[in-house]
C-alpha cells in the first residue's frame, strides 16, 4: 500500500513547488495590478484577478489529468498532438479573432483561446519524438532539415498572425538541438550573424564591414594552419554582404513601428523630439515600467500599496508587464526572488532532463526549459529594457488562461515523463 | 548518438550557463534601475503621484456705489472628448446622435463632427477639443449630449473649469476697477482698485487639497476634506456711480475722437465726501480708437498750466499781499521777466486789470507779476503755502502707481529766478489731475481738502467688513473770505472769462480753464508740431457745489483746437448738464424742469407727426422702433404691424402719405 502510494507520488516535488510558487506569487501580483477601488471581491469574474483565480483552480484539475495519463501516451501521440496544433494555427486564418493587432485567438463564447500557446507543447513533443527516433541522427543534414521543418511550420504560421514574440520562442529549440549534438558550426554562425547584424545597425554597414575585414584578416594571419585564402575571401564577402542586407532590410522592409523599437533599443534615435514622442507612445510602457520598478527600492512598497500599480500607470501591467508590479510592490528582493525562482526552475528542469534515460524525455525536457527560458528572457528583457519591446507573457506569472494552461501542460507532461524515470528506479 | 561524454557536458554547461548568465544580467539590471538610477526615477515617480491641488477661492466682486456689478468672476467651461475611452459599441451607437447635437449647437454639419471625431479616435486623441468659454447652462447642455452624458469613463467626457473675470459694464472705468493678470513668466499686472485692494480683500485665500494620481490625468482626493478650506474674497463697493461714469466716459470719448487727442482723462468727485463718482482714462490706439489704456488721472503728473493760477492767487490772497481788486499791469500781452518774455494769449494784452480779472481772463503776465512782485524776495513763503496744501506730496490713494508731484525749491537744479513767475501760471511744476481736482474740491467744500476715495465698503456677503470714511488731508486751505472771493472768480470765468463759451443759462458751473504747452523742451521741434494739454477743473453747481470735476486732454489736434475751454470745457459741461438733468440726486427744484434738448426735439417730432397723420401712413423712417410703433398704433386706422429687427426704422413697407385701410399689414425693417 505504502509502496503503491509512493509510486504515485514519486513526482519531482522541487519542480512542482517552484511551479506553485510562481503561480501563486503571480496571482498576488495580478490581483494588485488589476484591482480597482478599495474592496476586492476575489471571485468577481469581470475582473482579471477573479478570472485568474478560476484559471488557477482549473489548472489543478488539469494537472491531475496530465499526471494520470500514461507516459507512453505522450510519446505515442506526439505526432498527432503536433498535427492538431498546426491545424489549430491554420484555423486561425479562417476563424481567428483579432486582438491588439494579432490574429491569434479563437473566441469561444466569452472565452478566448490562443492556440499558439499550446502549439509550443506540440512542437516540443514532435521535436523530441523526431530526434529520439532511432533512425534520426542530428548530425545528418537531412535530419537537421527535417527537424528544422518541424520547428519552422508553427513558427511561420505564428509570424503570419503578427505575433513576433511567440515566434521568437521557437528559437528555444536551438538549445535542444544543440544539446543533442547539432554541429558547433550552427552556433558559431548564429552568433556571428547576430553580432554582424547588431553592429551593422548600430554603427552602419561601412564601419561594420571594416571591423569584419580587420577581424578576418587578423584571424587569417594568426591562425597557424592558414585556412585557404579563397575560402576566407568568400566568408569575408558573405559577411559584408550580410551587413548590407541587414541594413537594407532594416531600412526598407521592416515596418516602421518595429523599426522604431529597434531604434530605441540600439539608442539610434538622436532627434530629441522624436525620442520624446517615442517615450509617449510605445516606449511609454517601458518608461513607466522602469519607473515603477525603480520606485520599489529594496523591499518595495508592500502588497497592494504600489501607487503606480494601483494607479494603472503601466498599461498591460497584469499581462506582459506583470514584472513591474513585482518590482514596485516587492522591491529588489521580490524581483530577485522571481528571477531566482525562474533560474532554479530552469536549472532543475535541465538537471532532470539530463537524468532521463529515454532520449524522448530528455529532448522534451530541454524543449520545456528552452521555451520557458525564451519567454522569461524576452519578457523580463522587455520590461527592463534589455531587449526591444516584444509583447510576450511571463510564464506562469502573467494573467491569462491560455498561457497558464499551456505552460502547465508543457511542464507537467515533463513532470509525468520524469516520474516515470523515478518510478522505474 | 556518437556524442562523447565530455562534449555533452560542455554543451549542457553552455545551455545552463546561458540561462544563468541571463538571470545574472537581469539581477544587475534590476540593481541598476533600483539603486543607481533609482533616485532619479523615484523623484520622477513621487513628484507625479501626489500633489497639493490648489483650490482657487472665488474672487470678490466689485460693485458700483449704486450696487451695479462692475467686475465679477464667472465660471467658464472647456469641454473635450476622450475619443479613445468609449467602447466600440458605445462609440458607434452614439457617434451620430452626438454629432447631430454638436452640429445643432456649434453650427457645422453633423458629418463634419462625425468625421473629425472618428479621426480623433483613430489617432488615439484623448483630448479632442469640442468647445470652450461655455457658460454654466451651456455646459450642462453639453453634458447631456449623447455619449457625453455617460460621463468621463464610459463616454469620454472631459470638462475643465476656469474662472474668467468679467466686467459687465464693458471697458468703462476698466483701468480704475482694475484686474489681475498674470503672464506666462509670472509677472503680475494689477492696475486700479484690484491692484489696491485685490490682495487684501478681493483675492481670498486659496484652499489646498492633496490629490493622488490614479491614472492618466485623473486625480483623486486623498482625504474626504480639504486640508485648507478656500476662503472666498470679499466684495468691494466702490464709489463709482455707473450713470455718471457712463456720462463721463462717453463725453470724454466723443471729445477725444473729435480732437484726435493722444489721451485724456476725466474724474468726477462728490464735493462733500471726496468719493470719486466717475473716472475715465482713455488712450489712443494706432488706429485712432480709444480704450482704458493707463490710469492717467492718477498716474500722470504733468505741468498743469493755467488751472494752477487758482492756487497761486489763493496763496497771494491768503498772505494778504494782494486783494482781488489789486491792479496788475499786464502790459501789451508781452512782459519780460529776468531775460525771458511771458506772453498772454490775447493779442495786444489786457493792459491794467484787477487781480480777479487777471484770473478770469487767465493772464499769464498778470499772475506771474502778482507772484513775482510779492514773493521773489522770499520764494519760500509761497512754497510753504503749497506745502501746507500738501501739493508736493502724493495724495496717498491706494491705487498703485500714483504720479509723483514735483514742486521745485530754491537750490534745486531746475530752480531759477524764472521759476517763481513760471509757477504762477502752472509751469515748472508737476501735479496729477487728481491732485488738482482735490484742490478744486476743497474750494467747493468750504476749504476742507479731502482725499479722493474710491471705496465705500468691503463686504462679505452682506456683512460689512470695513467701511471707508471721509479722509481729510487739510482742514481748511484758506479763510472763508478768500474762499468766497475765489469762488466768485471761478463762477465768473464761466460767465465772462475764458470759459464763457461754456456758459449755460440753465445751470451754473464754476471752474478754470487750462491750456499748457507740453513737450516743448526742444522749442524748434515743438513749433513744428505744437502740443498742448487742455484742461478744465471746477465744480457745479457754482453756488452750492455738489460735484467737482476735472477734464484733461493731452495733445489735441491743433487743427481742430486746443484751448481748454474748447477741448476740455465741453466735456465738463456735458457732465454737469447730464448730471443735472438725469440724476434725481440734485435737490434743486428748478433744474428738474430743464429738459435735454435732444429729448425735447425727439418728442416734438413725434408729436408733430402724431398730430398730422390720422389715416395716412406717416414717415417713420429714422424714428426709434418704439416711437414708430407707438405712432402707428395710435393712428385711427387699425394696423397689423410686423417688425423686422431692432433699433432705428430703416424701411417701411407702405410709403409715406399712402391712405391706410383697417387691418392692413405694415412691415418695419429696423437695424
Amino acid at each position: 500500500m505504502l509502496r503503491e502510494t509512493n509510486r504515485h507520488f514519486k513526482f519531482d516535488w522541487t519542480t512542482i513547488i517552484l511551479f506553485l510558487l510562481l503561480v501563486s506569487f503571480g496571482y498576488l501580483n495580478i490581483l494588485s495590478a488589476s484591482h480597482s477601488g478599495s474592496s476586492v471581491n476575489y471571485f468577481n469574474l469581470s475582473q482579471p484577478y477573479g478570472k485568474q483565480l478560476v484559471f488557477i483552480f482549473f489548472t489543478f484539475g488539469l494537472i491531475i489529468i496530465l499526471l494520470s495519463i500514461d507516459t507512453k501516451f505522450y510519446e505515442r501521440f506526439s505526432s498527432i498532438i503536433y498535427i492538431i496544433s498546426i491545424l489549430s494555427l491554420i484555423g486561425l486564418f479562417i476563424f481567428g479573432k483579432n486582438v491588439n493587432g494579432a490574429t491569434s485567438w479563437y473566441g469561444i463564447g466569452g472565452l478566448t483561446i490562443q492556440p499558439s500557446e499550446f502549439a509550443k507543447t506540440g512542437t516540443a513533443l514532435a521535436v523530441a519524438k523526431h530526434i529520439s527516433d532511432l533512425n534520426t541522427d542530428i548530425k545528418n543534414l537531412k535530419d537537421q532539415i527535417q527537424t528544422f521543418i518541424i520547428i519552422l511550420i508553427p513558427a511561420l504560421l505564428i509570424i503570419l498572425q503578427n505575433d513576433t514574440g511567440s515566434t521568437l520562442v521557437y528559437v528555444a529549440f536551438f538549445f535542444v538541438l544543440y544539446r543533442e549534438g547539432l554541429p558547433q558550426i550552427y552556433l558559431t554562425l548564429g552568433i556571428i550573424a547576430i553580432v554582424i547584424a547588431v553592429s551593422s545597425l548600430k554603427f552602419g554597414s561601412v564601419v561594420a564591414s571594416i571591423i569584419i575585414i580587420i577581424t578576418i584578416t587578423v584571424y587569417y594571419f594568426l591562425n597557424k594552419k592558414r585556412p585557404p585564402i579563397l575560402q576566407s575571401i568568400f566568408i569575408l564577402i558573405i559577411c559584408i554582404g550580410l551587413s548590407f542586407i541587414v541594413n537594407f532590410f532594416y531600412k526598407s522592409v521592416i515596418p516602421p513601428h518595429q523599426k522604431d523599437r529597434m531604434n530605441l533599443w540600439l539608442r539610434l534615435e538622436k532627434d530629441p523630439i522624436k525620442l520624446e514622442r517615442m517615450k509617449k507612445t510605445f516606449a511609454y510602457n517601458l518608461n513607466e515600467s522602469e519607473k515603477a520598478i525603480s520606485s520599489g527600492g529594496v523591499t518595495g512598497k508592500g502588497f497592494m500599496e504600489g501607487t503606480r500599480t494601483t494607479g494603472k500607470f503601466v498599461p498591460e501591467q497584469h499581462t506582459d508587464y506583470i514584472f513591474s508590479t513585482v518590482g514596485e510592490e516587492w522591491g529588489f528582493l521580490g524581483s530577485a526572488f522571481v528571477v531566482i525562482t525562474f533560474v532554479l526552475l530552469l536549472l532543475r528542469i535541465l538537471h532532470l532532463a539530463e537524468l532521463q534515460k529515454s532520449q524522448f524525455s530528455r529532448v522534451y525536457g530541454y524543449g520545456v526549459a528552452g521555451i520557458i527560458f525564451m519567454h522569461f528572457l524576452i519578457n523580463i528583457g522587455m520590461v527592463m529594457g534589455l531587449i526591444p519591446t516584444i509583447g510576450i507573457p511571463l510564464p506562469l506569472f502573467s494573467y491569462g488562461g491560455s498561457g497558464l494552461w499551456a505552460f502547465t501542460i508543457l511542464l507537467f507532461i515533463f513532470v509525468k515523463l520524469d516520474s516515470n524515470r523515478i518510478n522505474e528506479w | 548518438m556518437a556524442v562523447n561524454e565530455k562534449n555533452i557536458l560542455n554543451r549542457l554547461y553552455f545551455v545552463a550557463g546561458c540561462m544563468f548568465i541571463f538571470g545574472l544580467a537581469v539581477v544587475f539590471k534590476l540593481m541598476s534601475i533600483q539603486f543607481i538610477q533609482g533616485d532619479k526615477y523615484k523623484a520622477l515617480a513621487s513628484q507625479r503621484v501626489v500633489k497639493d491641488v490648489i483650490i482657487p477661492p472665488n474672487r470678490g466682486n466689485v460693485y458700483s456705489a449704486n450696487g451695479n456689478l462692475l467686475a465679477t468672476s464667472i465660471p467658464k467651461y472647456e469641454v473635450r472628448l476622450d475619443a479613445v475611452t468609449p467602447k466600440v459599441s458605445t462609440f458607434e451607437k452614439y457617434l451620430k446622435p452626438l454629432s447631430d447635437s454638436l452640429s445643432n449647437y456649434l453650427g457645422k454639419p453633423s458629418s463634419y463632427y462625425q468625421k473629425s471625431i472618428r479621426k480623433a479616435r483613430a489617432n488615439k486623441n484623448r483630448y479632442f477639443f469640442l468647445a470652450k468659454n461655455l457658460g454654466y447652462s451651456d455646459y450642462l447642455r453639453f453634458k447631456s449630449f449623447p455619449m457625453l452624458r455617460l460621463g468621463a469613463f464610459k463616454g469620454g467626457f472631459i470638462d475643465e473649469q476656469t474662472t474668467k473675470r468679467e466686467h459687465p459694464m464693458g471697458g468703462v472705468a476698466e483701468r480704475t476697477i482694475g484686474y489681475e493678470r498674470i503672464d506666462e513668466d509670472g509677472n503680475v499686472t494689477r492696475p486700479g482698485l484690484d491692484g489696491a485692494y485685490g490682495i487684501k480683500y478681493l483675492r481670498g485665500v486659496a484652499g489646498k487639497r492633496a490629490k493622488q494620481q490614479i491614472g492618466k490625468g485623473q486625480w483623486k482626493p486623498i482625504l474626504d476634506y480639504n486640508q485648507v478650506e478656500p476662503q472666498d474674497g470679499y466684495d468691494i463697493y466702490t464709489t463709482i456711480d455707473v450713470n455718471i461714469q457712463d456720462i463721463a466716459h462717453h463725453a470724454l470719448l466723443k471729445q477725444l475722437e473729435l480732437y484726435e487727442a493722444e489721451h485724456g482723462c476725466v474724474v468726477v468727485m462728490e464735493v462733500e465726501t471726496g468719493e470719486v463718482r466717475a473716472i475715465s482714462n482713455l488712450g489712443r490706439t494706432k488706429k485712432g480708437k480709444y480704450y482704458e489704456k493707463l490710469n492717467y488721472a492718477v498716474g500722470e503728473s504733468h505741468e498743469p498750466g493755467s488751472t494752477f493760477k487758482v492756487m497761486a492767487l489763493i496763496a497771494a490772497l491768503e498772505d494778504k499781499v494782494i486783494d482781488t481788486s489789486t491792479i496788475v499791469d499786464t502790459q501789451k500781452g508781452r512782459k519780460r521777466f529776468y531775460g525771458r518774455y511771458i506772453n498772454d494769449s490775447k493779442h495786444g494784452g489786457y493792459g491794467k486789470i484787477s487781480a480777479a480779472r487777471a484770473l478770469e481772463v487767465s493772464s499769464n503776465i498778470g499772475l506771474a507779476t502778482i507772484i513775482d512782485d510779492n514773493y521773489s524776495e522770499n520764494p519760500k513763503k509761497f512754497l510753504d503755502r503749497l506745502d501746507e496744501w500738501k501739493l508736493n506730496q502724493t495724495l496717498g490713494i491706494p491705487i498703485i502707481g500714483e504720479g509723483q508731484p514735483n514742486i521745485p525749491k530754491p537750490g534745486d537744479a531746475i530752480w531759477s529766478k524764472n521759476a517763481l513767475p513760471s509757477m504762477a501760471y502752472g509751469y515748472n511744476l508737476k501735479l496729477t489731475p487728481l491732485q488738482t481736482l482735490a484742490f478744486y474740491n476743497a474750494i467747493a467744500n468750504k476749504g476742507e481738502l479731502i482725499r479722493p476715495r474710491f471705496l465705500r465698503s468691503v463686504k462679505e456677503f452682506d456683512v460689512e467688513i470695513e467701511t471707508f470714511d471721509k479722509d481729510i488731508i487739510v482742514k481748511k486751505i484758506c479763510s472763508d473770505k478768500t474762499l468766497s472771493e475765489v469762488k466768485e472768480i471761478l463762477k465768473n470765468i464761466v460767465v465772462r472769462g475764458t470759459g464763457e463759451r461754456m456758459y449755460s443759462k440753465t445751470f451754473s458751473m464754476a471752474g478754470k480753464t487750462g491750456t499748457a504747452r507740453t513737450g516743448y523742451a526742444n522749442y524748434e521741434e515743438w513749433k513744428k508740431e505744437k502740443k498742448y494739454v487742455s484742461s478744465f477743473a471746477g465744480y457745479f453747481p457754482a453756488d452750492n457745489p455738489k460735484y467737482s470735476c476735472i477734464v484733461v486732454v493731452h495733445e489735441p489736434s491743433t487743427k481742430v483746437g486746443y484751448y481748454g475751454a474748447d477741448v476740455s470745457g465741453p466735456v465738463f459741461k456735458k457732465i454737469a448738464q447730464k448730471i443735472y438733468t438725469d440724476t434725481p440726486l440734485i435737490d434743486e427744484v428748478e433744474v428738474l424742469d430743464v429738459q435735454s434738448e435732444s429729448v425735447n426735439n425727439e418728442f416734438e417730432a413725434y408729436f408733430e407727426i402724431a398730430q398730422t397723420y390720422k389715416t395716412v401712413m406717416p414717415n417713420v423712417i429714422g424714428l426709434p422702433v418704439m416711437d414708430a410703433i407707438a405712432l402707428l398704433e395710435n393712428i385711427q386706422v387699425k394696423l397689423k404691424i410686423k417688425l423686422d429687427g431692432n433699433g432705428i426704422v430703416r424701411k417701411q413697407s407702405i410709403n409715406k402719405n399712402v391712405k391706410l385701410k383697417n387691418n392692413q399689414e405694415v412691415v418695419l425693417s429696423a437695424s
